[in-house]
């Protein structure tokens, strides 16, 4: 008896598990992008598919390398499946790379499509979520790229990168935006994507044979959300600011002015600390950066060899973050009235009671906040020669 | 394999077995066990078998006619070609009657006939010895004790001994007018020789390897611990085959209660044949129904020797190189000698290669499984895009494609084992050029499939024991089961239930999984890690129970 038990207990455990359909992985198509634009009654999403057997192995036949369908639907989880009919195959997005909202789409709020993404089992959450600037999703996911040969590959790689080396640009996770879009202390923002070049010709697969690609995908930009919905895009100079301050500056190059020529500055690390604070009743922030880097290139003539000449360079090295961070912030407070950075979280955090009070108006309050900005930059090295040899041409 | 048993032995067997027959009828034939075995207790090593061959056999007496004697041995074998009978006189005027009986092949000729027949019949006519005044019993003692220079000597008084011996390779001495008859030892035959053991070879480390010839192997073992406690019990097993079963231990050392289980066991085995030591560990182990073997087995000299010196029992069976080795638990199994004769640090990172790819070869094909058929987002992307592009076209699902390219394995090693040798490389071109090119290029299986089948054929090839190894080929099978129908989740519960049977395994009383289940903090030294020598101055502490102490040598230092 106690036996049958045993077998019982231990079959059940095998016939209860979630498991139970297997798919052969040449019955998969993978989906690596996703782009959801908005309809007249409902979403169009288009899916970015792989062609396996033409990205590797050694059976290609010359088709294209990734297809894309789209197919409309009044919820998308609706459109998605009504894909099958167009796609042999079983859709499989546990391996998307990016998600692109489409711009007209993203304008009008993108907290309905997040509910379908966070729901789904299959999902991953470590792909990224990127805004169509100025076009249609289906218009990013259109596009075949040079050296890369999925599009989706690009896009997850160029963001990882250009955040690291470039930083105007931002990786932002499912799980970030959502976080973001739903406190009340910090709004939403994600990388804009964009098609440079002719999309017509940039749709073929022989767009990717031309040495100059004709057309290609380019991040660029800041979306700036409230709420949920997009109201409009931060410039370069903005957009690193604003990564100036969240801190997600890696690496980064800055410009700073010589002798009317330029000098430029490899920053080669970058530290944020902020501190919110109440005085007489009104919020107050505190910006701490300190930033290193190193000469990457000199088109004035200047001495480097002098230390105060360096210790002048350092000064105007920290007078250009500065200026970028100040600018971002104003542009936010006055334009957007948008709180990207968090600082109502901050304020949350050193001043619970205080935050309560503001919570309700925190748009308005941001708009007026106070933001303290210090920055601490030194220079740190020269690179391979100390002092440029412009000095010996103009001679 | 070829039986040692001469065939006209048939019919001797079946006189006992008539003979056996008989006894089970009239029980008076008991009185006559107390004579036969008063006889040979000279010789301890033979002492134990005696009880149990006069329970089962009534056997009939030597006569003290020697005409008698000889054609009775004669009729009884059917005057088969490779006995040869001799008889002659010896004595000054050939008064006392003589003759030998021996298996030809089986002995070593010269012998016989320099120290045997020279002396009988040539020597002892020039000495001064008077025998005409000695009865021939006298006779028969001085010639054991005064003239023949054998060194193995056994008095015999009943034939089933006799061709016990004879059959063994013994020459037999009969007398006329004398019940009795003495073997001498002359056991000499054709033996491969000590060779390198082929199936567990090194690169550091003695190359001798067990022979056939059990004399030879407890020699091999002998010569590596010169210890009076070494102790080395032999027994007969096999009623038709009488094969020379021994037990070697360190008296002391070895644990006297694994001693004397392993001894009742082997009592216990009643079987007319035991050709290989397969046979034994087969009757011996703890467990039946499992895959795992608990019986270590291994032709390597010093692997032995080291296992004895650890308090384990080595059983050597007449007519294979195979020794078994008990208690067996399962790190030994990943256990090289290897591992003590080279550098520390290198033999932990084998053994720890060597667990490496105990899983790899249990695992491999049922994980491919398991990920690519229902835990695909567990993947890299650009791994799941080369799996999936490798996969494009194949007819099969991954399970079946898996099974399939592992039998095609399995049977192309089998072929590697039994073909002739002049063949094999035409079998291992077969094998890569057909099965791995060819079917990939053809579509039928995915390049992946062939790598992941290579790669569980190398790793199990990395360990020592092939016992093990044996174990692992068959559960492979189970767990490829197991991922195809509830992917990781139903090899983890594979993996579960395995743990659990070999936590219920016993090698000889000891617990299979020790020295890590149950952890022994002491035993670690020598387990995944192998420490220096001079730290491993404990013997583990569940098999050398008695006398745990090695040594005591502290870590060589430079001089000052």
């Amino acid at each position: 008896m106690k036996k049958m038990l045993k077998v019982f207990l231990m079959l059940s455990m095998i016939c209860l598990s979630g498991c139970w359909s297997s798919i052969e992985l040449n019955e998969l198509a993978i989906v690596t992008a996703m782009g959801i634009d908005k309809t007249e009654d409902g979403y169009l999403v288009s899916v970015q598919v792989l062609n396996s057997s033409e990205l590797a192995g050694d059976a290609k036949s010359g088709r294209t390398e990734v297809v894309t369908f789209r197919k409309s639907g009044a919820t998308i989880y609706e459109a998605i499946r009504s894909l099958s009919t167009d796609i042999p195959r079983r859709l499989y997005v546990a391996h998307l790379r990016e998600v692109v909202f489409g711009e007209e789409m993203a304008r009008e709020g993108i907290a309905k499509t997040l509910d379908v993404l966070s729901r789904q089992k299959e999902l991953r959450s470590d792909f990224y979520m990127t805004v169509a600037k100025g076009s249609t999703a289906y218009d990013t996911l259109n596009v075949q790229t040079a050296l890369e040969k999925i599009p989706a590959n690009k896009v997850y790689d160029s963001l990882e990168n250009s955040e690291k080396g470039w930083a105007p640009t931002r990786t932002v996770t499912l799980d970030e935006l959502v976080s973001s879009i739903v406190s009340k202390g910090s709004e939403a923002m994600l990388t804009g994507i964009y098609v440079y070049g002719d999309p017509e010709s940039g749709s073929n697969v022989t767009n990717a044979q031309n040495i100059s690609p004709k057309s290609g995908l380019r991040l660029d930009y800041i979306g700036v959300f409230k709420k949920d919905k997009l109201v409009g895009w931060l410039n370069r100079s903005d957009s690193k600011g604003v990564s100036y301050i969240t801190d997600h500056v890696k690496s980064t190059v800055e410009n700073i002015p010589c002798e009317g020529e330029q000098i430029s500055v490899n920053t080669t690390s970058s530290k944020t600390k902020i501190k919110g604070k109440m005085e007489k009743g009104n919020p107050k922030i505190d910006i701490n950066v300190t930033s290193e880097g190193g000469i990457g290139e000199v088109e004035c003539t200047i001495d480097l060899t002098k230390p105060e000449k360096i210790e002048e360079l350092n000064k105007r090295y920290e007078k250009t973050i500065e200026a970028k961070i100040e600018g971002a912030i104003k542009t936010l407070q006055e334009k957007y009235q948008s709180d990207i950075f968090g600082f109502g979280e901050e304020i949350h955090r050193t001043d619970p009671k205080a935050w309560k009070r503001l919570e309700g108006n925190w748009e308005q309050e941001f708009a007026n906040l106070d933001v303290n900005v210090t920055v601490k930059a030194k220079i740190r090295n020269l690179g391979t020669i100390s002092e440029s040899f412009q000095k010996e041409i103009e001679e | 394999m070829k039986s040692r048993v001469p065939i006209p032995l048939r019919k001797l067997i079946e006189d006992k077995q008539s003979v056996k027959d008989k006894k089970q009828q009239e029980d008076l034939n008991e009185s006559a066990n107390p004579n036969s075995s008063k006889t040979k207790n000279q010789n301890p090593v033979q002492a134990q078998n005696r009880s149990k061959d006069t329970k089962n056999h009534q056997t009939k007496l030597i006569s003290s006619d020697l005409q008698y004697n000889l054609d009775h041995i004669k009729k009884t074998l059917g005057n088969s070609s490779d006995i040869v009978i001799r008889d002659f006189q010896a004595g000054e005027n050939g008064e006392i009657k003589l003759g030998i009986v021996y298996t030809d092949g089986l002995t070593d000729s010269a012998s016989i006939q320099d120290f045997i027949l020279n002396t009988l019949m040539v020597e002892i006519r020039n000495s001064d010895l008077n025998v005409a005044v000695l009865n021939p019993s006298d006779c028969f003692e001085m010639i054991k004790s005064h003239t023949l220079p054998v060194g193995g000597i056994v008095e015999i008084t009943d034939f089933q001994k006799l061709f016990n011996h004879v059959l063994s390779g013994d020459t037999m001495l009969l007398m006329d007018g004398t019940p009795k008859g003495m073997a001498l030892g002359s056991r000499d035959w054709a033996d491969r020789g000590v060779q390198e053991p082929s199936s567990q070879t090194v690169v550091r480390g003695p190359k001798d390897g067990f022979t056939e010839t059990l004399r030879t192997n407890t020699a091999l073992i002998r010569r590596r611990i010169k210890d009076p406690n070494l102790w080395l019990e032999t027994k007969q097993i096999g009623e038709k085959t009488q094969t020379d079963v021994a037990i070697m231990y360190l008296k002391g050392v070895a644990n006297d209660k694994t001693v004397s289980e392993l001894q009742s066991r082997i009592n216990r085995i009643n079987i007319d044949a035991i050709l290989e030591s397969g046979y034994i560990e087969e009757l011996i182990q703890d467990e039946v129904y499992t895959p795992f073997p608990t019986v270590y087995n291994t032709e390597r000299p010093d692997a032995v020797a080291a296992a004895i010196l650890e308090g384990r029992i080595a059983i050597l069976v007449d007519g294979t190189p195979f020794v078994l080795i008990v208690p067996a638990l399962m790190v030994h199994f990943f256990q090289s000698s290897e591992d003590y004769y080279q550098r520390a640090d290198i033999a932990t990172l084998i053994r720890v290669l060597r667990y490496l790819s105990f899983f790899l070869a249990l695992l491999t094909p049922s994980l491919y499984i398991a990920v690519s058929t229902f835990h695909q987002e567990m993947l890299p992307t650009p791994l799941l895009i080369s799996l999936a592009s490798q996969r494009e076209g194949v007819p099969f699902p991954a399970f079946v494609e898996a099974v399939l390219m592992e039998v095609v394995f399995e049977i192309l090693r089998e072929a590697g084992v039994r073909m002739p040798r002049a063949i094999g490389s035409s079998i291992s071109i077969v094998g890569a050029l057909v099965i791995g090119q060819a079917a990939v290029e053809a579509g039928f299986v995915s390049a992946t499939m062939v790598i992941i089948v290579s790669l569980t054929a190398i790793c199990s090839f990395v360990f020592p024991s092939n016992s093990m190894a044996m174990a692992f080929r068959m559960l492979r099978f189970l767990f490829m089961i197991l991922a195809a129908t509830f992917g990781l989740y139903g090899i983890i519960l594979g993996l579960i239930v395995m743990v659990l049977h070999l936590n219920s395994l016993r090698s000889f009383g000891l617990p299979y999984l020790a020295p890590n289940a149950p952890f022994i903090l002491q035993d670690q030294k020598d387990n995944i890690i192998r420490l220096p020598h001079w730290s491993l101055l404990k013997r583990p502490r569940l098999i050398g129970k008695n006398n745990t102490d090695r040594g005591d040598v502290s870590p060589p230092k430079p001089p000052r």
